[in-house]
């Protein structure tokens, strides 16, 4: 359940908000596309649910747990419940593949066994299990890109939130992501997915959330997300 | 090793800096130890000992200096009367009269005599000798005792200072080498934070190798140190009492362990404890800086 009440953003050293008076509710295990042009705010506001930075007005919730006066140790443990997909993928060059895919299961103490076993099962999902030694650095856009998808997965998170999350990946790569989203929706996941790409909203029509201005311009309700199958190979 | 939750430390010159910070530390406990036993020494001397000078033309001169050295050897707290020889004498005031021959004596200039009073307590000596011997001077070396004594204070305070100057630096040296790593490898460090990480964490991680490199360098340092400490306790060696003679080895290593073991012997034992724990201090303030340095950068994060 994510929940915002005339929230505003204002980063430090910014003369004025990037975000303005956001009201808006997503219930759990429901899907939103995050709308606008560029300059819109869509970053921000994933920045926000990401909890990169707390709101500088308004009142936030996110699974049931207010953010705006949380302490850190909330914001931690709620962190943990939260899957991102970067649009930049950030993933730590000094580590492998792998060790950047385990590190949310690592942080929630799970023994090494089922994390390798969880870890190895994503990876073999996406098609990047063989690059698990690998160093980020040394792979496409496109693999870099699954290997944020993985690590975002992993943990089964209460709420996913993606940035441009196929903008790297190929039609059958991308159509088998909706697909993910769709089956995490069914196990109560919420899922907001930050995109310019027309098609892909298209592809799998569902309510959206379209910011212009670091306002919400309209909030399209129009039922659950649907993949159309068989309209992309 | 253990899997990867945190970025470590870049290490950078850490080593070789705690090394040549162990290495100073060192040298200046060594100086430290020195000045302390020197200190005490000559507060311990001077306390404890009387010097009075007989003129030599006091009436009498051999009787009266009897009766005085009687009444003295009597006198509670006082443990030895010593009259010194005509040589010692000669010695005493060699540096205001110049070397002269035994036989020769000082032409014109007759020696007075000179007896030394050695005591545990603080005897009125003043009173018991102007009662029997008038003409007799009492230097009470005590006052003498009293400004080594102060002399020897102040290099303590000033060695103790240099240790903490050398700590305090230390200190700085490792945290800017730890805020540098941090600021280094700062998108790694916010990309496991805002994936859930705990701030003790990724502080722990860094502070424990900070810790490590820190062990180390200090290791080596002492390692640096010892030519100068086994240099410093061979010169002690002549002063030393009871140290015990090497055995006859029979192996090079074993000769090189045992000449170096009976020269580490004659080293006041605080000095060599004091040594033993530098690796230790210098890991634990390697961990406690990096911990304080990383837990205030990370505040800066929501």
């Amino acid at each position: 359940m994510i929940r915002l009440l005339n929230v505003s953003m204002m980063p430090p050293g910014v003369g004025q908000p990037v975000l303005r008076n956001l009201t808006l509710s997503v219930p759990q295990g429901e899907f939103r596309w995050l709308l606008g042009p560029s300059g819109a705010g869509k970053s921000s506001l994933l920045r926000l649910l990401t909890l990169e930075t707390r709101p500088s007005a308004g009142q936030m919730d996110l699974l049931g747990v207010s953010v705006t006066h949380a302490s850190r140790a909330t914001l931690r443990n709620l962190r943990r419940r939260i899957g991102f997909v970067p649009q930049d993928y950030r993933l730590i060059g000094e580590w492998t593949v792998f060790d950047n895919v385990a590190l949310p299961l690592r942080l929630r103490g799970a023994s090494e066994r089922d994390t390798r076993r969880e870890a190895f099962a994503v990876l073999e999902w996406l098609d990047v299990a063989h690059l698990a030694d690998k160093r980020p650095g040394t792979l496409s856009g496109g693999e870099q890109q699954r290997t944020a998808i993985a690590r975002a997965l992993i943990g089964r998170p209460e709420l996913l939130l993606a940035d441009e999350p196929t903008n790297a990946l190929e039609d059958a790569q991308a159509r088998r992501l909706l697909t993910t989203f769709q089956e995490l929706i069914e196990m109560g996941t919420t899922v907001i997915v930050a995109t310019h790409n027309e098609a892909l909203v298209h592809e799998a029509p569902a309510a959206s959330i379209v910011l212009q201005d670091g306002t919400i311009a309209n909030t399209d309700i129009q039922g659950g997300m649907s993949v159309r199958r068989g309209e992309r190979s | 090793m253990s899997a990867p939750v945190s970025p470590g430390l870049r290490s950078g010159s850490l080593p070789l800096l705690v090394a040549l910070m162990t290495l100073l530390a060192g040298l200046s406990l060594a100086g430290l130890a020195g000045v302390q036993t020197l200190a005490e020494s000559w507060s311990g001397a001077a306390r404890n000992a009387t010097t009075i000078e007989i003129p030599s033309d006091t009436p009498q001169l051999a009787d009266r200096t009897h009766t005085l050295i009687q009444t003295l050897t009597k006198t509670p707290d006082v443990t030895t009367v010593r009259e010194l020889s005509t040589k010692e004498v000669q010695t005493l005031l060699a540096p205001w009269l110049g070397q002269v021959s035994e036989s020769a004596g000082l032409p014109g200039l007759s020696l007075p005599v000179v007896l030394i009073v050695a005591h545990t307590g603080t005897p009125d000596l003043g009173t018991i000798v102007q009662g029997v011997l008038p003409e007799a001077v009492v230097e009470e070396d005590r006052r003498w005792g009293e400004r080594l004594n102060g002399l020897g204070n102040s290099l303590i305070a000033c060695a103790w200072l240099a240790v903490s100057l050398i700590a305090a630096i230390a200190v700085l040296s490792v945290g800017m080498t730890v805020r540098r790593s941090v600021m280094a490898q700062r998108k790694s460090v916010e990309i496991v934070h805002f994936l859930g990480a705990g701030d003790l964490t990724i502080s722990s991680r860094i502070a424990g190798r900070a810790a490590l490199l820190s062990l180390a360098g200090s290791l080596v340092g002492l390692l640096l140190l010892s030519p100068v400490i086994t240099m410093l306790a061979r010169k002690l060696t002549p002063f030393s009492h009871g140290a015990p003679a090497a055995a006859s080895p029979a192996s090079t290593w074993d000769a090189l362990i045992a000449t170096w073991w009976s020269t580490l012997h004659v080293l006041p034992r605080m000095l060599l404890e004091e040594l033993g724990a530098l690796p230790l201090i210098a890991a634990g303030l390697g961990w406690l800086t990096a911990q304080t340095v990383v837990l205030v950068w990370l505040r800066r994060l929501p």
